[in-house]
């Protein structure tokens, strides 16, 4: 087992420090959105969840707990990881990792695990506020792990793709509010899929953040719109074609080395 | 009768080293150099002749067209080999969210120092370089001149054997200069292998034992200061520089 430390030092060095980036910065790494995400439950769900029936057989407040921890996991993994190694080409003290002793999944790996540290503090956070405020049960909990572990596979990739690609900070934001977010709510946070008109309902089925939602909902609330086997291997698809996207820049240096 | 010892590799082997870039800007066109363990190199040419380029190389910041770079005898790509170079770049490029303790123990540990003897080695390296009194500062709120002792710090931190420095002078007042002169040279006796580039001529002859002179992506000539001067019938180093360069 220290052997295995040992061999991996530089690995577990460049995720301290991932990680000691985003607890330094915790009022806006942390904070911040678990702070916003329970204000949906307050202000959605206390406040207007009386005058909605009922969604899926759950009341409004506890039905949408799980779409909006989704969607504050999803967001922190992407924008921290994009961020940073955004910030790090930008700044170029990424030349230091690029030329210590470690290998291209090492730095990918250690790069990629500070966004899946951030958003499961947040989804804890608000995993804890939630059963104060609502009491959301969660049924599944085998299906809630894997359908987390896929999304924070999948958005910690994607950070890490875009924070490489970004030629300007403004464009690590365009994705975040221009494709993630609008997905995401489009995806059924708020609202059942099935309730939705046709052809808004079809469409909502080409949106891949509906299936992850729909994933981590049925861990929650053991029913979902959509099979959780269709979810979990539309998710596990998106993870895998991420992760081979941001290993293939690690191995090759493209983008990262001229 | 025994054979005499092999004789040591070299700390830098380049052979038929090219960078094309994506522009395609032919920045080294086929370069060979060696450098020998424990020797005090520099590299003399104008922007953009192919210095930077060269260096980033070696430290595998680039992606390299053609040729083979080997470090004390070992492709540059191994592990080993990246363990054996420090580098100090020409900008500073230190990370923002550190200060400057955590910036040695983080590079340390890339290195694959214990915590305990990165612990030991920052200590060293901030007191050598007069940093103690700024261990908790973040490199953005540091001066120029700190700035610059930091990224040499954070070069030797893993004790490398072949430090590279990447114009280490350049905007540095007279008195940090001669004190970053001193503490090379004495890194140098220590049995380090350096190479440096530089601007400053009278630089690259109070420290170096032997220059390369490169232009446009190619060596032109490689001797001792003196050896160059004879060469070019010139009086200074400068004399040879702007013969060379106009040649």
């Amino acid at each position: 087992m220290s052997a295995l430390l040992e061999r991996h030092r530089g690995l577990i060095w460049l995720t301290g420090r991932e990680v000691l980036r985003v607890t330094k910065l915790w009022t806006q790494t942390i904070a911040a959105p678990v702070l916003s995400a329970f204000l949906f439950i307050v202000v959605f769900g206390l406040s207007l969840g009386g005058r909605i029936r009922e969604v899926d057989g759950f009341s409004y407040e506890v039905f949408i707990v799980p779409g909006l921890i989704t969607m504050a996991m999803v967001q922190a993994a992407y924008s921290n990881n994009s961020s940073s190694v955004f910030q790090a080409r930008f700044d170029r003290y990424i030349h230091d990792i690029l030329a210590a002793p470690m290998r291209s999944w090492e730095v990918n790996l250690g790069l990629s695990l500070g966004g899946v540290v951030r958003a499961l503090a947040i989804a804890v956070s608000l995993l804890v506020l939630a059963l104060a405020a609502v009491d959301v049960p969660i049924r599944q909990p085998g299906v809630l792990a894997v359908a987390v572990v896929l999304a924070l596979v999948l958005f910690s990739a994607l950070g890490v793709i875009v924070g490489i690609y970004a030629e300007t900070f403004d464009h690590h934001t365009f994705v975040n509010n221009i494709l993630i977010l609008p997905l995401t709510f489009l995806g059924g946070v708020f609202y059942s899929v099935d309730s939705l008109p046709s052809p808004w309902q079809e469409i909502s089925h080409a949106n891949p953040i509906f299936y992850l939602i729909s994933a981590v909902r049925y861990g929650f609330l053991g029913t979902a719109d959509v099979s959780v086997a269709l979810s979990l291997a539309i998710t596990a698809t998106l993870a895998a074609a991420a992760v081979a996207w941001s290993s293939w820049l690690f191995a090759t240096g493209r983008r990262l080395k001229a | 009768m025994a054979s005499p010892p092999a004789a040591p590799p070299p700390a830098l082997e380049l052979s038929g080293l090219t960078k094309r870039y994506d522009d395609g800007v032919l920045a080294l066109d086929r370069f060979d150099l060696t450098v020998a363990d424990g020797e005090f190199f520099g590299l003399l040419g104008p922007n953009g002749a192919g210095k930077t380029t060269l260096i980033s190389a070696v430290c595998n910041l680039i992606r390299v067209t053609a040729g083979e770079i080997r470090i004390f005898g070992r492709d540059h790509n191994e592990m080993e080999a990246r363990r054996l170079i420090g580098l100090a770049e020409q900008d500073v490029n230190l990370d923002r969210f550190l200060d400057v303790e955590e910036t040695l123990l983080y590079h340390g540990g890339y290195y694959g120092l214990s915590r305990a003897r990165a612990r030991r080695r920052a200590q060293e390296m901030m007191e050598v370089f007069d940093l103690r009194a700024k261990a908790g500062v973040r490199a953005p709120k540091l001066s120029g001149g700190m700035r610059r002792r930091l990224l040499l710090a954070r070069a030797l931190m893993h004790e490398p054997r072949l430090v590279i420095l990447d114009e280490p002078t350049a905007g540095v007042d007279f008195e940090l200069r001669m004190e970053l002169w001193r503490y090379i040279r004495r890194l140098h006796s220590a049995g380090t292998t350096i190479l440096l580039t530089t601007h400053y001529l009278e630089e690259a002859e109070e420290l170096c034992e032997e220059i390369a002179l490169i232009r446009n992506g190619r060596l032109i000539a490689r001797d001792s200061a003196e050896g160059l001067r004879e060469h070019y019938a010139a009086d200074s180093l400068a004399g040879v520089y702007v013969k060379a360069m106009s040649a």
